[in-house]
């Protein structure tokens, strides 16, 4: 670890100033991932700012109904708030299947959007890895990639997303409030994370300096009877082999919206719009689910060991439909 | 005072019958040290003055260094050392023959610029913080010459395998010996291939040593070891010393699973450096450097072919087994050694096969050889009662053998009939339904889950080695045994004071015990599950030789007079060992496992739900360690069953596993509840306890009975290890 200086932000300003226009500064709330980083050498910042103090740990619903969650409220806190459990209940149980206790006490809902991907070879430097240092390749490519991603993967990068909770929230079409030193902006889910496509070091569009204040939950009744299924290779504290999160909004047997996000099968929390377009105006039937699945993975590209999470996505799709359908609950 | 014990101390250890503590579950003796953190494991010494060690490890499998750039890391802050093949540190070659010396790995560390294996040590930075010294190693350039290595077991260049402990693996009986052709009575017959994969013991205490040097001629070595007083021998003659200036203290160790017995490359360096720097030194394995540094178990692959009559009498049994070793070591997975234990044939046919890959060494990991072999003969057990339409309990009690067919003795109060029967009772496996496919648990959410039960046999030999105790009586009432025997994590503390409890008469807060320091008598090795049949009947034999000594009836009296007289201390010294009974008896401990699984099918989701196992290992001087010890045997097969593997890079030969979540072992959610009983009688031909061990018989079987389950939900076969969600889609 190289040695670095320590400051604690006194403001959100700041903190913004202390990091903007210096590429070697870093912002620290949880560290649960970024510490373990700067241990094998992954980052090492000349300056850390240390965010943990700033008051962005509320927790307010909207005027609209929906939630607004700061940055800094911890995994904990949210999965356990009983409005979130009882509106958002798949939410609670992504952010639930995902670490430990111990670590969800304090990693925030901010770091849990910014933690990298852990492919094997991006976290190992006696590899190259274009995500750690572009031009340097992609060992994972040719090399033992089960883990890897199957939609939206370039020639550069086949890394996925680690995340559970983003899964979920990327269904729920939350906002994500970020300020700079040119004031605030917001940015909707699906525009944060990025694919790797030429430029795999950029995980996010957050520029420089910017930092994340809050996270937005819109209102979204069909959100209660919504599913978040992980499979994993044992029964806890692991990473998603593939994740789904899902919501229907349902008239009778006839589905009237859908929301589909796919987990551990790409560089960002996956959205199929075909898939949810397709589900519109279907009845909520187990054909249904099947032909919505095989949509949703129609551009898949599997690498050599991963393969089975084509297929093993289909039906983690089918069985979440099929339970969301049900009336929700643990799938 | 010396003395050998031929009597049986079982019969007059326990002077008063009703506070007799041998037998009860009493609670671990250093429970308490260690939940409140007070025990401390070798890395935790704080000696003052302490500098710390970071190895460099090569990235590439195969090749040489052409040249090392040490200068930046030389020059970062906070560095004392940099070590590399061309500055190494004296290290002298030793015997390496397990009489004087043994080594895991016979090349010994920074001796040449060549490279076996990824993650091979090539030098060690030495600084006075860890992080100082992490960031220093980071910064020691080094210019390889790669050559192509070979890491797919698959393609890898089998040979006939060397012979293991002397014995050829090789082994023919009936037509197979006589060359004759026909094998007449068969059938029926399954023939199939099993396949494990590359596992790592794992232990939650990375491996850690500290030197610390009194002068250039006597040194303090804290590290976990197995295997104390080998080890003392060992570093004596790494480092050129007489054996009795090197002093090994290794009190706890945080699990070892046969990884922890002699020295890794590491620690050889630590306790060379350590006298060229003149300062204690302490180097700690990284998770990832122990994919490497620390051992492993081979991947295997083995043939089973049997053959029996209609009734399910075994006629054949061809067991051939593949293992890897590294290029610097030889160790072959022993998988068929467990073969002529199990099952009478007239025809038997064993044969290893063993390939050089450029991977670091294996080694023992829990149950070597019947770990593996168990998941292929107890498969193919299965297979056959299957094919035969027979009750897989029962064609495992038709088919027993009364006698160890390589060996040819008896086997020794072998219960083992009592643990099928009493474990399908437990279980009930009567209820049993007849077909594959044919048990479904409902679900109001899901689709329904498939049930299926399974069951395989366990076993593991008696081991046992020449011990010797002390025990001593002081003044103020308490007893102390004090052996170099350890306790890594299994009871040996409280099985060890019970012992004396029960031979001196006294309660067990009586009795202290001191144990893993080579200053003491010689306990021998905490592996082979044999620390507790070696061990405990010296114990017992030293205190009827200090009351002996005291002239005393009973501990109470000789308390008494060393109160009167003003004496310090009576105290004895035993030994015991195996004599005549191994040349009349073999020895065997026996077990059951009894599992159910649900497997939803469209997910692929396997869940092991409930649990028994039947165990029996002789006398069981306490029941909740040798439960406890029998469970995380089980818990350790479950990962073998069902997520463990080390992957390696098909191209670079460096393993992508680098911490405890790329390397997946049991969560608590993966696990049941465990059942586990006991039956039989003491093996009093074994020794004077009547004990077996109890260390590794949990995991032989497990990862058969799990798949055997799987293939009564699902109707499928898996014959590859783990059984990965995919292998069910």
């Amino acid at each position: 670890m190289k040695n670095f200086a320590y400051t604690r932000a006194t403001s959100t300003r700041d903190a913004i100033a202390q990091t903007t226009g210096n590429p070697s500064a870093m912002v620290i709330a949880g560290g649960t991932n970024l510490v373990d980083r700067m241990k094998v050498f992954l980052d090492q910042p000349s300056d850390l700012v240390d965010l943990s103090r700033l008051p962005l740990k509320q927790m307010e619903r909207t005027r609209s109904g929906g939630f607004k969650i700061g940055a800094l409220v911890t995994n904990t806190t949210l999965a356990d708030h009983p409005e979130i459990r009882r509106d958002y209940p798949l939410l609670s149980r992504a952010i639930l299947s995902g670490a430990s206790q111990q670590i969800r006490n304090v990693a925030t809902v901010g770091g849990n959007l910014l933690q990298r991907t852990r492919c094997p070879y991006y976290y190992d430097t006696a590899f190259g890895c274009n995500k750690r240092q572009a031009g340097t390749g992609c060992p994972a490519a040719t090399g033992v990639n089960r883990g890897h991603a199957i939609l939206g993967a370039s020639d550069q990068c086949i890394a996925t997303h680690p995340s559970d909770m983003c899964v979920a929230l990327a269904a729920l079409d939350a906002i994500v409030e970020v300020e700079g030193s040119r004031g605030t902006r917001q940015i909707p889910f699906a525009e944060f994370h990025r694919l790797p496509g030429d430029t795999p070091q950029r995980d996010t569009n957050l520029e420089p300096g910017e930092i994340i204040t809050s996270i937005t939950l819109p209102p979204l009744p069909a959100a209660k009877t919504g599913v978040y299924l992980k499979l994993r290779d044992r029964a806890s504290y692991a990473f998603a082999l593939v994740s789904v999160a899902a919501i229907l909004e349902l008239s009778g047997d006839e589905i009237r919206s859908a929301r589909l996000a796919l987990g551990g099968v790409a560089h960002k929390p996956w959205r199929s719009p075909e898939a949810e377009r397709f589900l519109v105006g279907k009845p909520a039937t187990p054909e249904t689910f099947t032909q919505a699945a095989a949509i949703a993975l129609q551009s898949a590209k599997p690498l050599t060991y991963n393969g089975f999470k084509v297929e093993l996505s289909k039906r983690i799709i089918q069985r979440a439909l099929a339970v969301v359908a049900k009336g929700g609950g643990l799938a | 005072m010396e003395v050998n014990m031929s009597q049986n101390i079982s019969q007059n250890s326990n002077q008063n019958a009703t506070t007799s503590v041998v037998g009860t579950a009493a609670s671990r003796k250093d429970g308490r040290a260690k939940v409140t953190g007070t025990a401390t494991y070798a890395a935790e010494h704080q000696l003052s003055g302490l500098v710390h060690g970071y190895v460099v490890t090569s990235p590439i499998a195969k090749g040489r260094i052409r040249s090392i750039n040490t200068t930046a890391a030389a020059q970062a802050p906070g560095v004392i050392a940099v070590y590399t093949h061309q500055n190494s540190p004296q290290i002298f070659k030793p015997a390496n023959n397990w009489m004087n010396s043994k080594i895991y790995e016979a090349r010994l560390p920074l001796s040449d610029d060549q490279i076996h294996y990824a993650g091979q040590v090539v030098g060690m930075v030495v600084a006075d913080t860890l992080e100082r010294a992490r960031h220093a190693a980071h910064l020691v350039q080094v210019d390889y010459e790669p050559q192509a290595p070979q890491v797919n077991a698959r393609t890898a260049n089998y040979q006939p395998s060397p012979p293991w402990f002397g014995e050829d693996f090789t082994f023919n009986s009936g037509s197979f010996s006589t060359g004759s052709a026909e094998v007449t009575g068969i059938e029926a017959q399954i023939e199939a291939t099993y396949t494990t994969e590359m596992e790592l013991h794992a232990p939650m205490e990375p491996h850690a040593t500290i030197a610390h040097w009194q002068g250039k001629d006597a040194v303090t070595i804290y590290e976990p070891s197995q295997y104390v007083l080998l080890t003392q021998k060992t570093y004596a003659e790494l480092l050129g010393l007489a054996v009795e200036r090197v002093r090994i203290l290794s009190p706890y160790i945080g699990g070892g699973f046969g990884s922890k017995a002699f020295p890794w490359p590491p620690s050889i360096l630590c306790a060379a450096a350590a006298r060229d720097l003149g300062r204690p030194l302490k180097v700690v394995n990284s998770r990832r450097q122990m994919t490497a540094n620390a051992g492993h178990r081979s991947e295997t692959e083995q043939t089973l072919k049997l053959s029996a009559t209609a009734a399910g009498k075994l006629v054949l049994i061809e067991h051939l087994a593949k293992s890897c070793t590294s290029p610097v070591d030889v160790f072959p997975e022993p998988c068929t050694i467990v073969t002529p234990v199990m099952y009478a044939a007239p025809n038997i046919r064993l044969e290893q096969q063993l390939a050089v890959m450029n991977v670091g060494t294996p080694t023992f990991m829990r149950a070597p050889g019947e770990a593996p072999g168990m998941w292929a003969l107890e498969s193919a057990m299965d297979e056959l009662a299957w094919t035969l339409k027979i009750d897989p309990v029962q064609l495992r009690i038709m088919n027993q053998t009364q006698s160890h067919q390589r060996k040819n003795l008896p086997f020794s109060a072998k219960q083992f009939t009592e643990c099928l029967e009493q474990g399908a009772e437990r279980f009930g496996w009567q209820g049993r339904s007849p077909e594959p496919r044919s048990q479904v648990s409902p679900s109001q959410t899901q689709d329904d889950l498939l049930v299926g039960w399974g069951m395989a046999a366990a076993t593991f030999p008696g081991y046992r080695g020449a011990t010797s105790a002390k025990v001593r009586l002081l003044p103020d009432g308490t007893a102390h045994v004090l052996s170099s025997g350890n306790d890594m994590g299994t009871g040996a503390y409280t099985v060890v004071g019970m012992t004396a409890a029960d031979a001196l008469g006294l309660p067990l807060n009586q009795i202290r015990v001191e144990l893993g320091d080579s200053l003491l008598p010689d306990g021998g090795i905490a592996g082979g599950s044999q620390m507790t049949a070696s061990l405990t009947p010296s114990v017992a034999l030293a205190c009827q030789e200090v009351l002996k000594a005291a002239e005393a009836t009973t501990a109470a009296a000789a308390f008494e007079k060393l109160r009167q007289t003003g004496r310090a201390a009576f105290e004895a010294t035993a030994s015991t060992a195996p004599g005549e009974e191994t040349k009349q008896f073999a020895f065997n401990s026996w077990g059951a496992h009894f599992c159910e699984v649900t497997v939803d099918e469209l997910l692929g989701r396997l869940r092991i739900t409930r649990w028994v196992s039947v165990m029996n290992i002789g006398r069981v001087l306490n029941p909740k360690t040798a439960a406890s010890q029998v469970r995380g045997g089980i818990i350790m097969g479950m990962g073998q069953a069902l997520m463990e593997e080390c992957h390696f890079d098909p191209n670079t030969g460096f393993p992508v596993v680098y911490d405890l979540a790329t390397y997946h072992f049991p969560a608590h959610a993966d696990i049941p509840r465990i059942e586990v009983a006991f039956v039989g009688e003491p093996d009093l031909n074994f020794n004077p306890m009547g004990v077996r061990g109890v260390g590794e018989i949990g995991i032989t079987g497990v990862a058969a009975a799990i798949a055997n389950a799987v293939y009564h939900a699902t109707g499928k076969r898996i014959r590859s290890l783990p059984i990965l969600p995919e292998k069910l889609l």
